[in-house]
């Protein structure tokens, strides 16, 4: 888990996402290119509004860009059935949210397995990756306990664990620090840097100028538009 | 699919209280679909029953009108006789009923049933005592034995009213023999029964000669034995208890399958409505949740999935539960219907059968798929950014 390949995992090129709203027209994303690259740690910040998550949800493929194209690993995602892109979905890329979003009748466990059961994978298989994960996040010992019985933080590091479940090359963290107290937030910022230093490229969308810190790559966003971008 | 039900199992689980309200609100209302479905063909069945239990498969009138609804037959001696002689009938036996009045050991009964017969087969079962010999016996049912302090051995004395003639008829008395059950008998209501000499001897010698109807068993062939005595008796009109269950379906006994039917679909629009609100609101409710699967990689069709098996899951369990509960609700119900005056004892309303089963089965299995159409559509259709950052405005 140590290699950084340079190639591309996905590109977006002049990706517009515009919203039909009552008073008009709303530009969420503007003719906006972008690359990520294997092995990449991108943050992206910026004000409430000004695209940011909808550029996440697009280079997550669960969006849709209203023009421009979006390849992921050299596909064009535009051309992919919604089956076909739940599979890329499953097997390539990771979602953190900021709500965490685990199931709260399943265990920490059983919510890491989750994913793995949906790719396929073998029960034993997913028993010996799900405490694998655990431990890797920290909550071994918190295997069998339910999301209400964990802190928020806890909930994050089963949620980074989950999106970790099936090996995705890219993982994408929505504010991942946002419901989360500031040493909380370190512990989790800590783990990705963990997570993309293991191989994984990340790209984290987030207000905390302290997360964003730890990318080496920080797109900062205005209008829709990448407006300034510097780099470690 | 087993790890999508034990999926949709712990989704039920997780809100216990919507999930056991679903169950039961399925459970009262598959009850009422089943006791609908075992009423709608529940008198035919019972009253084909009791048909068939009286020995007899051709019933034979003067006249269209069923059995001791039209014209009396006329000589019906002869007629009985002539259709002694036809190959395909083993054995005939004359049946008059007339009201009377029972006294004995200084008690009296109004409006009791006085049957009689002439022929080998008795539609009637002895529970005490012996069955009738002579034409001074006679048998009593048990509610008769009861009243009047009867029992094998006293004396009942009978005044008939023999066709509603304006005389008063003659007071006769007859030795008791034993106590019986009679098919058609209504609970609470006296009723005894002795030969057809023994009844016009009641009857004062008036009217005599005359039958409600000759009572046919077959020699094995009903269909043969029909097309006989139709041939050999074109004055007569004979029926099958298969032709008698029919008339009856299409008179009074239509009136329990109509009502049966618009109580169905009322029941199972219901089952629908309750189970369709209960998982729009479930899924309404976890809405992120499910953008959030469908965001880590779920399919569509693993969330639909999902949503179907939860409302099978509600609907099975519900349902299974309603069999043994609609059970009981049919006793109770049939009980109290049974009630009502002149029902024979032995009629039910609610009969089983299997096909009822398969019915219900098969009506809850459709209820469990078109309630979750709704919900399905609201998981299969669900943008997964909008519902997204939604939920993280909200």
């Amino acid at each position: 888990m140590s290699a950084l390949p340079s190639s591309t995992i996905v590109e977006a090129t002049s990706v517009t996402r515009q919203f039909q709203m009552p008073a008009g027209p709303v530009f969420a994303v503007r003719d906006l290119s972008l690359t990520i690259a294997a092995g990449a740690y991108t943050a992206i910040q910026g004000p409430s509004g000004c695209g940011k998550s909808t550029l996440l949800h697009i280079l997550g493929c669960v969006d849709t860009p209203s023009s421009g194209s979006l390849t992921f690993d050299g596909q064009d995602v535009a051309r992919l059935r919604d089956h076909a892109r739940s599979l890329l979905r499953l097997r390539q890329i990771g979602f953190v949210f900021q709500r965490f979003y685990l199931l709260p009748m399943l265990t920490a466990a059983e919510n890491v397995e989750l994913p793995q059961a949906e790719a396929g994978v073998s029960k034993p298989t997913r028993l010996e990756r799900s405490r694998e994960l655990l431990e890797y996040v920290g909550l071994a010992a918190r295997a069998g306990h339910r999301p209400s019985q964990l802190s928020g933080g806890e909930m994050q590091r089963v949620a980074i664990a989950r999106a970790l479940a099936n090996r995705p090359r890219l993982l994408l963290a929505d504010e991942p620090t946002g419901e989360l107290d500031q040493a909380t937030g370190e512990h989790v910022a800590a783990l990705l840097d963990r997570v993309n230093a293991d191989g994984t490229a990340v790209v984290v969308v987030t207000h905390d100028s302290a997360l964003a810190s730890r990318a080496r790559r920080v797109l900062t966003m205005k209008d829709g538009r990448i407006d300034r971008e510097t780099t470690a | 699919m087993s790890s999508v039900l034990s999926f949709a199992w712990r989704s039920l689980v997780r809100q216990p209280a919507r999930s056991t309200l679903g169950i039961l609100g399925v459970a009262a209302v598959g009850a009422l679909l089943f006791d609908m479905l075992l009423l709608s063909e529940g008198l035919v069945l019972s009253m084909r029953d009791m048909l068939d239990r009286m020995g007899f498969d051709v019933r034979v009138t003067a006249s269209e009108p069923l059995p001791g609804q039209g014209a009396d037959i006329e000589h019906a001696p002869g007629a009985k006789r002539a259709l002694e002689a036809l190959p395909a009938v083993r054995s005939v036996t004359s049946v008059r009923s007339e009201a009377a009045v029972m006294r004995g050991n200084g008690i009296s009964v109004p409006d009791a049933m006085f049957i009689s017969v002439d022929g080998p087969t008795h539609p009637w079962t002895v529970t005490d005592g012996r069955d009738i010999a002579a034409d001074d016996e006679m048998v009593v049912n048990r509610f008769t034995a009861d009243t009047l302090k009867l029992s094998p051995g006293s004396v009942v004395n009978i005044s008939a009213s023999c066709g509603g003639r304006a005389e008063a008829p003659p007071r006769t008395d007859f030795r008791v023999v034993g106590v019986v059950t009679i098919p058609f008998e209504a609970p609470q209501r006296a009723a005894g029964a002795t030969t057809i000499p023994g009844l016009e001897a009641a009857c004062g010698g008036t009217r005599a000669g005359i039958a409600d109807f000759l009572a046919v068993a077959s020699a094995g062939d009903t269909a043969a034995a029909l097309a006989a005595i139709a041939a050999a008796r074109p004055d007569l009109t004979p029926f099958t208890n298969e032709q008698i269950v029919g008339r009856l379906q299409q008179g009074g006994f239509a009136y329990f399958r109509q009502i049966s039917t618009v109580l169905i679909t009322v029941t199972v629009s219901f089952a629908l409505l309750l189970i369709t609100v209960l998982l729009t609101v479930s899924v309404n409710q976890r809405l992120g949740e499910v953008a959030a699967l469908r965001a880590l990689g779920f399919s569509r069709r693993r969330v639909v999935l999902d949503v179907f098996c939860e409302s099978a899951l509600i609907v099975g369990m519900g349902g299974l539960l309603s069999l043994p509960l609609g059970w009981v609700l049919a006793a109770a119900l049939d009980d109290i219907l049974k009630r009502m005056p002149g029902i024979p004892e032995q009629l039910h309303f609610f009969v089983f059968r299997p096909d009822a089963l398969v019915v219900h089965a098969a009506l809850l299995c459709a209820t469990a798929v078109l309630a979750a159409v709704y919900p399905m559509q609201l998981v299969a259709r669900l943008p997964i950014a909008t519902t997204l950052r939604n939920e993280v405005i909200g």
